[in-house]
């Protein structure tokens, strides 16, 4: 058998199994498109120049997509294998060696493979070129986001798919050579066995799963843990697969038992149905799982750093002018608030200059103290042993810290004040410098703390005076430890200005206000002058979320189609003798609506659950970005939670009229 | 009034626009009283499974009509015919229909099912009429793990379980051993015997001597009839036999 006519045979027996190939190739080809998007993403201008965890965000997105077509590749797979296992093993009986046979499997593959890869990176640039169109409208973002296509990205998609459609080879060769004519000619028919149930798989999931939610409620930041996150949706993800397939075939052999309950028309049409081919359909629900829980985090996530744009800018800048104080060290705590009375005198005289008039000014002093904290003391470490994040402690003087409380409390010599923001203190002395001190707990958290105080772990303490502070850093900064620790301090007023000349006032402050001798630093931001430059960020990030929440959902729908479709396909032929022996329409509608009820209420059930299991990491991850606002997240996450239900509905609606109709 | 009056009958399948399609009924009167047991005879192709499809609703005449009790089956509604071939009707098809997701128990079992049947009453059926049948040790098995005629007689059980006015049979004993097909046949006719209407395709005189009618059907047609009447069993399915040959233009 020459090579031509192996090609020949290769390319009628695509064309002859239309019905099956066609669909498999669309399915196969979208999932490339996807693929490449979800490449190019990494690719992005936005992403690459943002930071590095965002490139590693991403790629770990990337992987999770490419796992994700694997599955789903070899889910449609199986389909096409079984029907097309009937001719291979007819092909076998009349005399085509299976040395032939694999050879015509391999140029179909080959063929298929091929036109998919090319195919849906073509796609998969169009659509995402035309996405960025109309999101770019859509949202209207001061900076316009572009889609990059390169040939990295191509080629990348392409080795990632040629090892996929190599590993279907695989299996279907394997599949071909290990199995005898008359297994291959039954075909479809084998698999349909009653499934067995397996609790060691069952339980195996449940570890995982459990281990994976552990994980992703104890990490304490996911930046720094991003091997660790990793790790947590890893095994959540292999949890849902294992529980979905082996959980469900337990469940349904329950519901067997259950004689009374079985031995209804509904259960016993639906659940012999479910049973049936559970394997395959518990891979589908799970596919869907997964996918949904990536579009609801992608969505709520990128919303609420969007919606909470106005928060973060609040926390930020809790007046429309901040100066950020920075000071030589050896400057002592009064000398600092002399430069902060100066900066005070200078900027009203800019203001007047300016036209306007300042409404009210604030300022305090403080020190940070980086290092450890341990058994109730702190420690300077070197910067080699420094963790990623160390422990914090601000130090604030009483006088500063009553001004801008608008308090008026007093505190003995040995006493302090102190807020716990991640760090506690046990007993009631506190080590600082060469004291110790006594220590009164406060309730509310000091507006001195800004929202950086909830990413590491911080401890606020408000001592009798800027001397003690003067005292507390001279012990820390000795010879052997040259890490300096110095006086800083913020200043935050507001002005008459309106609206209309904010901005010019903050131009006109940037440029007056850069130098204040060798001493001190001064470093001004205004709100406004940040909105824009945030609304653009978190703008980005909204795009890029609402991107790859449409990719996904498109995934969903594609899978719930396929699903539907194939398994219309299998459900036919049993529905219709079941017809000529008494089932009456109604019950064929009502038995298949209940396995659609599952087929919906499971994976959403299950999406909602891993995402109220990802929300601690959710929470973490926003405050990188300024937003402590579970409230926000929480409301959001439901809504978008709601919606996706809502589409995957409508998704369902629609593919169930396809599958009644291919059924009847 | 007969219980079943065939008057008219004529089909003609067409697949494809354009063709002619194939006249599988051309013009078939018969009727049928209550509780008798009737064969029905003739070449490969002459219409036999398409008569019985329209008797049991399964398929539409193209003309004509079948009255059951003086009702003609096409007035009955959409959501009747389930009900009429859940409850009155018993089909054993010719090539078996069972379903591969179910055992053989669960396959006997799914009309009764379907009729919403208390679960120990189904149970209490299954049993004995399996045994009668030679597969009770076969129920916990899926079809697939059975052999053919052991998968016909299951077929068997599942129109009789009912209990139904009316058994259409195709070809029940096509793929049994003589002993097992004269099991079945003894079976037929004990329920024949309490009641039961029974309409069988055959193509074995020794079968069809089992019944107390035999009708014989050539390109679309009934040709010939045959009553049992007082004679033995030999003696009617010597009768058959000649008829049969006869028939066939050919003296062999
Ligand atoms: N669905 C169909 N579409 C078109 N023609 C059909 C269809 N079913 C049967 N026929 C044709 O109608 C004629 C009668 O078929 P039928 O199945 O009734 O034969 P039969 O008497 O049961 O034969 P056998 O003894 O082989 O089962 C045949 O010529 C057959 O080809
Ligand atoms: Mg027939």
């Amino acid at each position: 058998m020459g090579k031509l006519f192996s090609t020949k045979l290769a390319w009628r027996n695509i064309q002859s199994n239309k019905q099956v190939y066609l669909p498999y190739t669309l399915a196969a080809t979208i999932t490339v498109s996807m693929f490449q998007m979800m490449i190019s993403l990494i690719l992005n201008d936005f992403v690459q120049d943002r930071s590095s965890t965002l490139v590693q965000l991403f790629s770990m997105g990337a992987i999770v997509v490419g796992l994700f077509s694997l599955i789903f590749i070899f889910y449609t797979n199986s389909f096409l294998m079984k029907r097309r296992k009937k001719e291979l093993g007819l092909y076998n009986i009349l005399g085509l060696e299976k040395k032939h046979i694999r050879k015509v499997l391999l140029l179909e593959n080959l063929m298929i493979g091929a036109i998919s890869i090319a195919l849906g990176i073509f796609l998969g640039n169009i659509l995402g070129q035309l996405s960025f169109l109309f999101l770019n409208y859509l949202l209207q973002l001061p900076v316009v986001m572009t889609y990059s296509v390169s040939w990295l990205g191509a080629g990348v998609t392409a080795a990632v798919f040629m090892g996929i459609f190599l590993l279907t080879l695989i299996y279907n060769t394997a599949q071909v050579t290990f199995s005898n004519p008359i297994t291959l000619l039954k075909g479809g028919k084998e698999g349909e066995k009653e499934p067995k149930s397996s609790p060691i798989l069952f339980i195996l999931g449940l570890i995982s799963l459990i281990s994976g939610y552990t994980i992703s409620m104890t990490i304490d930041n996911p930046v720094q843990a991003i091997l660790q996150f990793f790790l947590a949706v890893l095994l959540v993800i292999i949890g849902t697969y294992l529980i979905f397939t082996a959980g469900s075939i337990i469940v349904l052999k329950l519901l067997k038992k259950n004689k009374a309950f079985y031995y209804q028309p509904g259960p016993f049409i639906s659940v012999s149905g479910m049973l049936y081919r559970m394997k395959q359909h518990a891979v589908g629900l799970a596919n869907i799982t997964i996918l949904a829980v990536m579009v609801i985090i992608a969505i709520s996530t990128t919303v609420t750093l969007f919606v909470g744009t106005e928060e973060t800018l609040e926390n930020r800048f809790p007046a429309e002018n901040t100066n950020s104080l920075m000071t030589n060290y050896g400057l002592s705590g009064s000398e600092v608030e002399a430069s902060i009375q100066e900066i005070t005198e200078h900027i009203d005289e800019l203001t007047v200059d300016f036209g306007l008039e300042v409404e009210s000014m604030d300022s305090f002093r403080f020190v940070n103290l980086i290092g450890k904290f341990e058994n109730d003391a702190f420690n300077t470490v070197s910067p080699e042993e420094r963790e990623f994040i160390p422990d914090m402690v601000l130090l604030v003087p009483l006088d500063d810290y009553n001004r801008m409380e608008r308090t008026s409390i007093n505190l003995e010599d040995n006493e302090v004040l102190v807020y716990e923001a991640g760090i506690e203190v046990n007993s009631d002395r506190l080590g600082l410098g060469d004291n110790l001190f006594l220590v009164n707990e406060l309730e509310d958290r000091p507006s001195v703390v800004g929202a950086e105080a909830d990413l590491s772990d911080t401890l606020v303490v408000i001592t009798p005076s800027a001397e003690a502070i003067d005292e507390i850093t001279a012990a820390y900064n000795t010879e052997e430890d040259p890490y300096v620790m110095y006086w800083q301090g913020g200043m935050y007023w507001e002005t008459t200005a309106t609206e209309g000349d904010v901005m010019s006032y903050g131009k006109m402050m940037q440029a007056a206000i850069g130098d204040h001798g060798e001493e001190v630093g001064v470093f001004y931001e205004s709100r406004s002058g940040n909105r824009e430059e945030w609304y653009s960020l978190n703008g980005g990030f909204l795009f890029l979320g609402l991107f790859l929440g449409g990719l996904f959902t498109v995934g969903a729908a594609l899978i719930t189609y396929f699903k539907q479709v194939s398994e219309g396909f299998d459900d036919r032929e049993r529905i219709q003798i079941m017809q000529k022996v008494g089932l009456d329409k109604e019950t064929t509608k009502r038995a298949t609506r209940s396995q659609i009820v599952w087929m919906f209420t499971l994976p959403i059930v299950t999406a909602a659950l891993h995402t109220a299991f990802a929300y601690s990491i959710l929470q973490k991850m926003l405050v990188l970005f300024s937003i402590n606002n579970p409230q926000l997240l929480i409301t959001v996450t439901i809504a978008v939670v709601a919606s996706f239900a809502f589409i995957y509905w409508i998704i369902y609606r629609i593919t169930s009229k396809v599958y009644l109709k291919i059924v009847e | 009034m007969s219980f079943i009056e065939v008057s008219n009958l004529k089909k003609v399948y067409t697949s494809r626009i354009g063709t002619k399609g194939t006249e599988a009924l051309q013009q078939v009167d018969f009727s049928v009283e209550k509780g008798e047991f009737i064969s029905i005879m003739g070449e490969s192709g002459s219409g036999k499974t398409t008569l019985l499809n329209l008797l049991s609703t399964l398929d539409t005449p193209t003309e004509g009509a079948i009255y059951l009790e003086g009702k003609s089956l096409s007035d009955i509604k959409d959501k009747h015919v389930s009900k009429f071939r859940r409850e009155q009707l018993g089909f054993v098809f010719q090539d078996f229909n069972l379903l591969d997701n179910f055992n053989l128990k669960d396959n006997i079992l799914l009309p009764l099912v379907l009729a919403k049947t208390p679960v120990k009453e189904m149970e209490a059926s299954v049993l004995p009429l399996a045994k009668s049948l030679g597969i009770d040790a076969l129920l916990d098995k899926y079809p697939y793990e059975v052999s053919g005629g052991q998968k016909q007689r299951v077929a068997v059980a599942r129109a009789l379980i009912t209990k139904p006015k009316l058994i259409l049979a195709d070809e029940p004993t096509g793929a049994l051993d003589s002993r097992s097909s004269q099991n079945l046949l003894e079976i037929f006719k004990d329920i024949n015997r309490l009641g039961q209407t029974i309409i069988m395709v055959t193509h074995s005189a020794r079968a069809s001597s089992y019944s107390n009618r035999v009708l014989f059907i050539r390109d679309g047609k009934v040709y010939h009839e045959l009553y049992r009447g007082e004679q033995t069993e030999e003696a009617f399915m010597e009768k058959i036999t000649q008829s049969i040959l006869v028939s066939s233009g050919r003296g062999e």
